[in-house]
């Protein structure tokens, strides 16, 4: 037996672990087939139910406006875009916790609060108020009106 | 001296009382919850009650009547609800919240326990 014989252990390429790649549906912004009048009057009406409600927008979990009801004020796609960047914080904890899918997240400020939640698995609904909102009660009125809004734009 | 779950079990044994809540009127959420039935959602009404006492709040500052809210009662049909904001200093922004039954309770009674409760929880 030579010496030339050893060799050091080598180090060989490992593939790494990871899950296939998931398949996304196709956006739901600029859906033409989405029941628009009747998420419109969803959105108009929590305007209306909860004082300090100034607007709210309902996104794609992309980032992308599907549609809104918020003032010139408040700019739709940059909100669509907040809300989808508070999700993808919220899923991430809740996959490291362990604590099932995305419901809500808030931010309060020091004038106002910016609320997500959920619509399905595919869309957010986020609302934007003002300091003086009843805070508990836009939680008991906003997911009853995700869960409408998921039904309307799940096709029949 | 109580403390907040002490003072809701207090607010229970008030003759007639259904439910009780320590909310928080900046927000409408609940600091605490006792009672309550399976019918009547506390933090419903919580939520409600805080519409009701911000407005009073906003009136008597638009009256410039320079005063607090001592307590107030809405009367109904089969029930007394009784609404006492906390007057300490670290009670700010906190209200009591009593149901009572109307044919089970003594009113003058379960307000006066209800300000003994108020005056002696501390957070």
């Amino acid at each position: 037996m030579s010496t030339g014989d050893t060799f050091l252990p080598r180090r060989t390429a490992q593939q790494p672990k990871l899950p296939p790649p998931v398949k996304l549906p196709p956006s739901l912004a600029g859906d033409p087939s989405l029941p628009y009048p009747s998420i419109g009057t969803e959105l108009h009406e929590l305007r209306l139910q909860i004082p300090g409600v100034q607007g709210s927008v309902l996104g794609g979990v992309d980032g992308l406006l599907i549609t809104h009801d918020v003032p010139d004020t408040l700019d739709p796609d940059d909100l669509a875009a907040m809300a989808a960047a508070t999700f993808g914080l919220g899923r991430q904890v809740s996959l490291r916790l362990g604590q099932g899918e995305f419901r809500q997240s808030t931010v309060r400020n020091e004038a106002g609060y910016f609320s997500v939640y959920a619509v399905g698995p595919h869309a957010l609904l986020s609302v934007v108020g003002a300091d003086a909102i009843n805070v508990a009660r836009l939680h008991l009125h906003a997911p009853p009106v995700a869960e409408r809004l998921a039904k309307l734009l799940t096709p029949a | 001296m109580a403390n907040l779950d002490t003072a809701l079990k207090d607010a229970m044994t008030i003759d007639g009382a259904i439910g009780a809540a320590l909310v928080d009127y900046t927000s409408g959420m609940t600091l605490g919850v006792a009672g309550g039935t399976p019918e009547i959602d506390l933090t419903v009404a919580a939520a409600g009650n805080t519409d009701v006492v911000r407005a009073k709040m906003r009136t008597i500052e638009m009256l410039k009547l320079n005063d607090d809210i001592e307590d107030m009662l809405i009367t109904l049909g089969s029930q007394y609800h009784i609404i006492r904001p906390l007057a300490g200093p670290n009670g700010k922004g906190l209200f009591l919240y009593l149901m009572l039954s109307k044919t089970r309770s003594n009113l003058a009674l379960a307000r006066h326990q209800l300000r003994t409760i108020e005056e002696q929880l501390e957070l």
